[in-house]
C-alpha cells in the first residue's frame, strides 16, 4: 500500500523550470530519503507536496486521496505534517506553546473562543509529552525564538510530530547539527517515525543510509533513482549526477 | 529577561491568583467615585473606560494577531451610531443593554470589512483596513438622514425606561454603568487570551505561514480575531453613545483610529494590560494638556515616536523589564535620576518652541497670544526663541552626557 504518490509534477518560476516530471512514490511505513546535488529541487519538491507552492503540472496523492492544489491546512489535516529547512517556529510563544499550539488539531481544538484552553488536559499532557520527546523540559517556558539553534532544530522536529500526522515530510532535520547532536536528532527521528511514513530532504549520507528503507535521487528537477540503499549506491546514474561528480572531481 | 528565561517556573497559577487583578479592578471601580466625586472626574474617569475597551479590543488585533489596523475606528463609530439609534427608537431597551446593541453593530462591520481584509497579512491588511475605512465614512457624509452629517446623532440616556428607580440621567449613574461594562468586556477579552483561538492568534502573528502547516486556516483566525475585535470596539461605541449622549462621523474618524493606535502603543502591546496604561494616560494627557495648551496632539505624537524609538515595547514592557529586578532595582534609581535633570530641560525647551510656533500662527489668524503658565510670550521678539533653543540644547547635552552610564547601570541590573 502506498502513503504518497507523486506523478508527473512540474513546477517552473519564470523561465527555471525547478521540477521537471517528478514520479516518487512512497510506501506505508517506509522511511524514504531524498538526496541529490544543491539546486535539484528538492525542498521545492516538499512545498508542492505540503501544499505551500502550487504545482503546475502533476498530481500528489497521499494514501487514495488527491490532495494536489489542496491549501496547506487541508493537506495537514488529512494526515501529512512538515517540517522546515529553515527553522519556522512561533517565536514569541514558549517552547511548550508552541508544541500545544502543533498539538491542538488533532485534540479537537477547533477555533474555540469559549473554551479555555487549559481545559483540555489530554493536550497538556501531550505537549509535556512531545518537550520530554525532544529533551527540552529545562526549557519549557523560554520563548521559542531565544533558543539555541540545535535546540529549534529539535523544537522544529516537535512541531511537525505534534499533530499525530501519519506521513512526515523533514526537509534536511540535521542540518547545521554537530555530530552529537545529529545522533541524537536520528534517534529521535527513528523513534517518532516508528509505525509512521517518512520522507526525509538529507544531504548527510551517514543518517540517509542509516535511517531510510529506500532513497531516491533527484537531479535537474526529475528523479533519476529510486530504490533500495545498496541498488541506489550502485547506480551509475546516481554515480555521475551525484555520488560520482564528486568522486571524478577527487580523483 | 536571560535569567528567568533560563528557569523551568511553572506557568500555570491557581485560578483565584489569576482573578485577583480583577477584584482589586472591581474593588477600584466601587471606590473611585468616593475619591473624585466631581462632575469633571467622573466624565474623565467615563472617558478612560471608553479609551481602556477600544484599545483592548484595538490590541486583540495588532499585538495578540500582528494585523494592523489602519480603521479600527469604523467599528466604534458603527456601534456607536447603532446604539444611538436603538436608544432613539425608544423600544423599551434598558440603558444598561445599550453596548449590546453597539456589539452588533461592530461585529457585522468587522466581519464585512474583515471578509475582504483578512484574507491578506502584513502591509496588505493594513492597506485594506485603511481603504475600507475611507469607504465607510465616505459613505456615511451621503446619508446624513442616518448619520446625522456634520452634527451627529444626539439622543437622550434617561429618555429609557429607569431600572430600580434609576434612569442614568445623573453622571455617576453612568458611570457605574460605563465601569461595569469596561470592567466585563476587558475581562472577557483577557479571557479570551486563554482560549485555543487566543492562542492561535498568537501564532498567526509569530508565523502564519506555518499556522497553516499545524492544521489552522491563518486567513480564519484572522478573520475570526478581526470580528471579536470588532464587537469590543462596538461596545465602547455603544459606550461612548450613551455617555456622550452624542454619535457623530468624527468618531470613526482617520484621527480616531490613529488615537487608538497612539494610546495602545504607547502602553504597550506585548502585554494585555499594556493599552489599558496608553488608554488611561492618553485620555488624561488629552484632558489635562488640552485644557492649558493647543498643541495638546503634538505632544502626544511626539511621546509615540518617543516610545516607538526608545521603548517599542512600550511603558508595559519598560515595567515588565525591570518588574524582575527586584533588589537590584535600587541601584538604578541614582543613574536613572541623573538623567532627569536633562531630560527635563530638553522637554521644557521643547515645548517652549512649540507653544512660540503655536503662537505666531494663533497671532498670524489674528487671535491673542495665550499665557503659558501664566507667563507672557512673545512670539514676534527673538529672545523667547533663542532661550528655549538654548534650554533645550542645554537639556540635550546633559542627556548624552548622563545617559550612558544609566544605560550601562541597567544592563549591569539585568545581566
Amino acid at each position: 500500500m502506498t502513503a504518497l504518490t507523486v506523478t508527473g509534477l512540474h513546477k517552473a518560476f519564470g523561465a527555471t523550470k525547478i521540477i521537471q516530471g517528478v514520479e516518487l512514490t512512497v510506501a506505508r511505513h517506509e522511511r524514504h530519503a531524498v538526496i541529490g546535488p544543491n539546486g535539484a529541487g528538492k525542498s521545492t519538491l516538499f512545498h508542492l507536496i505540503s501544499g505551500r507552492l502550487r504545482a503546475d503540472s502533476g498530481t500528489v496523492r497521499l494514501g487514495e486521496r488527491d490532495i494536489t492544489g489542496m491549501a496547506p491546512h487541508d493537506i495537514f489535516n488529512a494526515g501529512l505534517a512538515r517540517s522546515f529547512q529553515v527553522t519556522s517556529l512561533f517565536p514569541k510563544l514558549s517552547v511548550f506553546e508552541n508544541l500545544r499550539a502543533a498539538a491542538m488539531r488533532r485534540h479537537g481544538c477547533g477555533l474555540a473562543f469559549w473554551r479555555r484552553l487549559d481545559g483540555y488536559s489530554s493536550l497538556r499532557a501531550r505537549a509535556n509529552e512531545l518537550l520530554a520527546q525532544i529533551g527540552l523540559e529545562r526549557r519549557r517556558d523560554v520563548p521559542a525564538g531565544s533558543l539555541a539553534y540545535a535546540e529549534q532544530r529539535a523544537l522544529e522536529i516537535g512541531v511537525t510530530i505534534a499533530g499525530g500526522a501519519e506521513t512526515l515530510l523533514l526537509d534536511e532535520p540535521t542540518a547545521g547539527m554537530s555530530r552529537a547532536e545529529t545522533e541524537r536528532a536520528v534517534t529521535l527521528i527513528r523513534r517518532v517515525s516508528e509505525n509512521r511514513t517518512l520522507v526525509m530532504i538529507e544531504h548527510d549520507l551517514g543518517v540517509v543510509f542509516g535511517l531510510a528503507d529506500r532513497i531516491s535521487v533527484l537531479a535537474e528537477g526529475r528523479v533519476i533513482a529510486s530504490g533500495l540503499p545498496d541498488q541506489v549506491r550502485g547506480d551509475p546514474a546516481v554515480r555521475t549526477a551525484y555520488l560520482g561528480a564528486a568522486a571524478e572531481q577527487l580523483a | 529577561m536571560s535569567i528567568t528565561a533560563t528557569l523551568a517556573r511553572p506557568r500555570t497559577v491557581a485560578p483565584w491568583r489569576a482573578l485577583l487583578p480583577w477584584v482589586i479592578a472591581a474593588v477600584a471601580i466601587l471606590a473611585l467615585p468616593h475619591l473624585a466625586p466631581s462632575g469633571f472626574g467622573l466624565s474623565l474617569l467615563c472617558r478612560m473606560g471608553i479609551a481602556i475597551v477600544f484599545a483592548l479590543s484595538f490590541n486583540m488585533v495588532l499585538g495578540q494577531a500582528g494585523m494592523l489596523d489602519f480603521g479600527h475606528a469604523v467599528f466604534l463609530g458603527l456601534g456607536g451610531f447603532l446604539a444611538m439609534h436603538a436608544l432613539k427608537a425608544t423600544i423599551g431597551l434598558p440603558l444598561p443593554l445599550l453596548p449590546l446593541v453597539g456589539a452588533v453593530g461592530g461585529l457585522v462591520a468587522a466581519i464585512l470589512a474583515g471578509w475582504v481584509a483578512a484574507r491578506r497579512a502584513g502591509t496588505a491588511f493594513a492597506m485594506i483596513t485603511l481603504g475600507v475605512a475611507e469607504l465607510v465614512i465616505a459613505t456615511v457624509h451621503l446619508f446624513p438622514s442616518l448619520f446625522g452629517g456634520e452634527e451627529g446623532v444626539s439622543g437622550d440616556r434617561s429618555s429609557g425606561p429607569a431600572l430600580f428607580g434609576h434612569d442614568f440621567g445623573p453622571q455617576v449613574e453612568a458611570y457605574y454603568l460605563i465601569a461595569a461594562w469596561t470592567w466585563l468586556a476587558a475581562l472577557l477579552m483577557w479571557l479570551y487570551t486563554r482560549t485555543p483561538l487566543g492562542r492561535l492568534a498568537n501564532a498567526v502573528r509569530d508565523n502564519p505561514e506555518r499556522v497553516g502547516f499545524i492544521g489552522y486556516d491563518p486567513a480564519r483566525i484572522r478573520l475570526l480575531v478581526f470580528a471579536l475585535s470588532g464587537l469590543f470596539a462596538g461596545i465602547a461605541g455603544g459606550l461612548a453613545a450613551l455617555n456622550d449622549e452624542i454619535v457623530s462621523a468624527g468618531a470613526m474618524s482617520a484621527d480616531a483610529s490613529g488615537s487608538v493606535l497612539l494610546m495602545t502603543f504607547i502602553g504597550g502591546i506585548g502585554t494585555f494590560w499594556g493599552p489599558v496604561l496608553g488608554a488611561v494616560l492618553i485620555t488624561l494627557l488629552a484632558v489635562a494638556l488640552s485644557t492649558v495648551t493647543d498643541a495638546w496632539q503634538l505632544y502626544s505624537g511626539l511621546l509615540f515616536v518617543s516610545m516607538v524609538l526608545w521603548a517599542p515595547g512600550g511603558l508595559s514592557g519598560v515595567i515588565l523589564a525591570h518588574a524582575p529586578l527586584g533588589a537590584r532595582l535600587g541601584r538604578l534609581v541614582p543613574r536613572y535620576a541623573a538623567v532627569v535633570p536633562g531630560l527635563v530641560l530638553a522637554v521644557a525647551g521643547v515645548v517652549t518652541l512649540a507653544e512660540l510656533a503655536f503662537r505666531l500662527q494663533a497671532m498670524r489668524n489674528g487671535a491673542r497670544a495665550r499665557p503659558l503658565l501664566g507667563y507672557a510670550l512673545d512670539p514676534q521678539a527673538l529672545a523667547p526663541w533663542a532661550a528655549a533653543a538654548l534650554v533645550c540644547g542645554a537639556g540635550i547635552w546633559l542627556v548624552r552626557r548622563t545617559y550612558p552610564a544609566a544605560r550601562e547601570a541597567w544592563q549591569a541590573a539585568a545581566a
